[in-house]
C-alpha cells in the first residue's frame, strides 16, 4: 500500500529524493496517479499556510518544496496525460514590462502549480500583446501579472486593457512589492495577492466565485 | 551649522536645527534634477559631468561623484563606496564585471522620459564546481580607494563621509551564484553556501576596515535579507551565515576606530532580527521602507539603542502622491522616529526617474524648513 501520507510528508520538508522514490512506489503499487498528485498538492498548500504565516517555512524551504514537487510531478505526468487527467485550469503568468525581476512571479507559479494549475510561464519583460496572445492560445482561467518596480507596475494597465479586448472572462491577479489592492482596482485586475502563497488562494477564490 | 555637525547632533540623539538628509538618485533622474537646477538658476550652466568616470553619468552608490547635485540640494552626507555594487549602472548593452557577473542593460518608459536599469543576467558560480577556481578581485589595490581619498580629503571638513560597502555577504554571493540558487544552498547545500558567502565578505571586509582607516566617518554595510512580508530567510538561517560575519566587521571596524558609526542597509520587514543587528554593534538602520514596518514603532520600541537613516517612503508618496502628501510625511517622520534626534532622512531607495518634480522639491524643501523647536 502506498505510503502517501509519508509523500506528502516528504514534499513538505523538501526531500527530493523521498518524494521521487515514494512517487515511484505508489505508481508502482497502482495508486491512481490523480491521488498520489493530491498527497503533493496538499503538502504544497500546507507549505503556503506556513509561507503565509511566516511558520518556518520562507523562500528557500518554498522553493525546496516546489521543486521536490517538480521532481515526483514528472515520473506521474505520462500517466496523467494516458488517462486523460489535465488540471482543470490553465494559468497564464508573467513579470511586466520593463521589468526582469522573476522570483516573485517564479514562486506563484510553483504555488499555482502545487495547487494543480497548468502553467504557462512567459518569463519577464512580457508585452501586453503576448499576454493577450498566450491567455487566448491557451484558453488560460487565470493570467498572473507581476512587477517590482514603481515604473514598470504602471505598464499593469496596458496589460489588463489587451487581456479585456481578447478574453474578457480570464481572471486577472496582480502582484509584486510596489502593488496594491487599490492601484488593483484602479487598474481593473479582478484580484491582487499580497505574496505567492496568497496568489494561489485568490486564483482559486475567483474561479469560484465566477461558477 | 556644518553639515557633519548636524548628523553628528543626530547620531548623538540631539535635536540639530533640522533633520540631516541623505538623497541618492538613477542616473537619468540625477540628469533630469541637473537639467531643472541649471534652469532655475540653481546650479550654473558651466556645470561639468556628475561622476568623473561613466562618461559622466551619476553613480547612485557613491563611488567618482562629482557630487555637484547632492551640495546643491543640501545634503549632509557624501557617499564614496568601494565594492561589488559599484557595478549597477556602471556600463550599456551587455557587460561583465570584473567579478564574472554579467550585466544587462534595460529600458524601461516613465512619463518623464526613458530611464534603465541593469540587470544580473550571468553568474560565474552558478555551476557548482566553477568555485574551485574562481579567483575573485583583489580589494587592496590602492587605486581602488584614490576616489575616497579625494571625497575625504575635499569634503572630510564640511559633510559627514560615508564609507558604502553594500551588498556585503548575500546580495554579492547570490549575484554570484543565483538568487534562487543560492537560497536553497542556504538550507541544502550549506557548505557550499558558505564557501560562496565567504568571497564577497572578505571583500567588503576588506575595503571595510581600509575606508575606516582613511578616516570616514561611517560604514555603510547590508544586504537585502526582508521582503515586505518578512524575512526572506528564516531567523535561524540569518543567524547561521549572516550575523556572525556581520558581527565581525562590527568588530573590526570599530577597532580601528571607536567612533566609526556602522550602518545596516536591508529593505524589507526584518522586525524579527533587529533586537540582534543592536546586539553585534550596528548603529543605524537603514533604509527603514515604512510600506511595511512603522517608523514610529520602530522609534518607540528600539530608538534608544538603534538610529534610523531613511523611512521616506517610495513606493507610494514619492512616485505618485502629491506636494501635500509629501510634505506631511516629512513632517510626520521628523515627529515620530526624528523626535529627539536619531534620524537622517532620506527616501528608502535612490530617487527614480517616475518621480514627479514638485514632489522631489517638496520633500527637499520641507526637509531644509522644518526645525527642531
Amino acid at each position: 500500500m502506498a505510503d502517501l501520507a509519508a509523500l506528502t510528508a516528504a514534499v513538505e520538508a523538501g526531500n527530493r529524493a523521498d518524494a521521487v522514490a515514494l512517487t515511484q512506489a505508489a505508481i508502482d503499487d497502482g495508486t491512481e496517479p490523480t491521488e498520489i498528485l493530491d498527497a503533493m498538492t496538499t503538502a504544497m498548500t500546507e507549505i503556503g499556510r506556513r509561507f503565509a504565516c511566516n511558520d518556518g517555512v520562507y523562500v528557500p524551504e518554498m522553493l525546496i518544496s516546489a521543486h521536490a514537487m517538480k521532481a515526483g510531478s514528472e515520473l506521474l505526468e505520462p500517466l496523467l496525460v494516458a488517462g486523460g487527467h489535465k488540471p482543470e485550469y490553465t494559468a497564464v503568468i508573467g513579470t511586466v514590462q520593463g521589468d526582469l525581476h522573476d522570483i516573485g512571479k517564479n514562486l506563484v507559479g510553483m504555488m499555482l502549480k502545487g495547487a494543480n494549475f497548468a502553467i504557462v510561464d512567459l518569463g519577464t519583460n512580457v508585452s501586453p500583446q503576448a499576454f493577450a496572445d498566450a491567455t487566448k492560445e491557451h484558453g488560460a482561467a487565470i493570467v498572473g501579472i507581476s512587477a517590482l518596480l514603481t515604473t514598470t507596475m504602471v505598464g499593469m494597465k496596458d496589460a489588463v486593457a489587451a487581456l479585456r479586448a481578447v478574453d474578457p472572462k480570464a481572471k486577472i491577479l496582480v502582484g509584486g512589492a510596489p502593488v496594491t489592492d487599490e492601484f488593483a482596482a484602479e487598474i481593473g485586475a479582478d484580484g491582487f495577492a499580497k505574496d505567492a502563497a496568497t496568489a494561489a488562494n485568490v486564483a482559486q477564490e475567483l474561479l469560484a466565485a465566477a461558477k | 551649522m556644518r553639515h557633519r555637525d548636524r548628523v553628528a547632533m543626530a547620531l548623538a540623539r540631539e535635536e540639530p536645527d533640522r533633520c540631516p538628509m541623505q538623497i541618492s538618485f538613477t542616473p537619468e533622474f540625477a540628469d533630469r534634477l541637473r537639467a531643472d537646477m541649471v534652469a532655475r538658476g540653481l546650479l550654473g550652466t558651466s556645470s561639468g559631468e556628475l561622476n568623473v568616470a561613466r562618461g559622466g553619468e551619476h553613480n547612485p552608490h557613491g563611488g567618482g561623484n562629482t557630487y555637484e547635485l547632492e551640495r546643491a540640494i543640501d545634503s549632509d552626507l557624501i557617499l564614496t563606496s568601494v565594492g561589488w555594487a559599484n557595478n549597477y549602472y556602471a556600463g550599456h548593452g551587455t557587460y561583465t564585471d570584473e567579478w564574472g557577473v554579467t550585466w544587462q542593460e534595460h529600458p524601461y518608459q516613465t512619463r518623464f522620459g526613458t530611464g534603465h536599469y541593469t540587470e544580473m543576467v550571468g553568474f560565474p558560480l552558478a555551476e557548482d564546481s566553477a568555485i574551485d577556481s574562481y579567483v575573485p578581485p583583489d580589494p587592496s589595490r590602492p587605486e581602488l580607494y584614490l576616489d575616497s581619498e579625494r571625497v575625504i580629503r575635499e569634503y572630510g571638513d564640511e559633510y559627514w563621509i560615508v564609507g558604502v560597502t553594500v551588498t556585503t555577504i548575500f546580495e554579492t554571493a547570490w549575484a554570484l551564484r543565483g538568487y534562487e540558487r543560492l537560497l536553497m544552498d542556504l538550507v541544502m547545500n550549506p557548505e557550499l553556501a558558505d564557501r560562496i558567502l565567504e568571497i564577497p565578505f572578505r571583500y567588503h571586509l576588506a575595503a571595510a576596515e581600509k575606508l575606516t582607516s582613511m578616516g570616514v566617518d561611517m560604514i555603510w554595510t547590508g544586504d537585502d535579507i526582508g521582503s515586505q512580508k518578512g524575512m526572506l530567510f528564516a531567523p535561524a538561517t540569518w543567524r547561521r551565515f549572516l550575523k556572525p560575519r556581520m558581527a565581525e566587521l562590527v568588530r573590526r571596524v570599530k577597532a580601528i576606530n571607536p567612533d566609526v558609526k556602522v550602518a545596516y542597509h536591508t529593505d524589507g520587514d526584518v522586525r524579527d532580527v533587529i533586537p540582534e543587528l543592536i546586539e553585534i554593534g550596528i548603529d543605524i538602520l537603514n533604509p527603514v521602507q515604512p510600506a511595511c514596518m512603522d517608523p514610529a514603532e520602530l522609534k518607540r520600541n528600539y530608538g534608544d539603542r538603534l538610529l534610523f537613516w531613511g523611512s521616506i517612503d517610495e513606493q507610494k508618496t514619492l512616485p505618485f502622491g502629491t506636494p501635500d502628501d509629501m510634505r506631511a510625511e516629512i513632517c510626520r517622520r521628523v515627529a515620530t522616529i526624528g523626535a529627539g534626534g536619531g534620524l537622517i532622512l532620506g527616501p528608502t531607495h535612490h530617487v527614480q526617474l517616475d518621480t514627479p518634480p514638485e514632489n522631489f522639491w517638496a520633500m527637499i524643501d520641507t526637509i531644509r524648513e522644518t526645525h527642531y523647536s
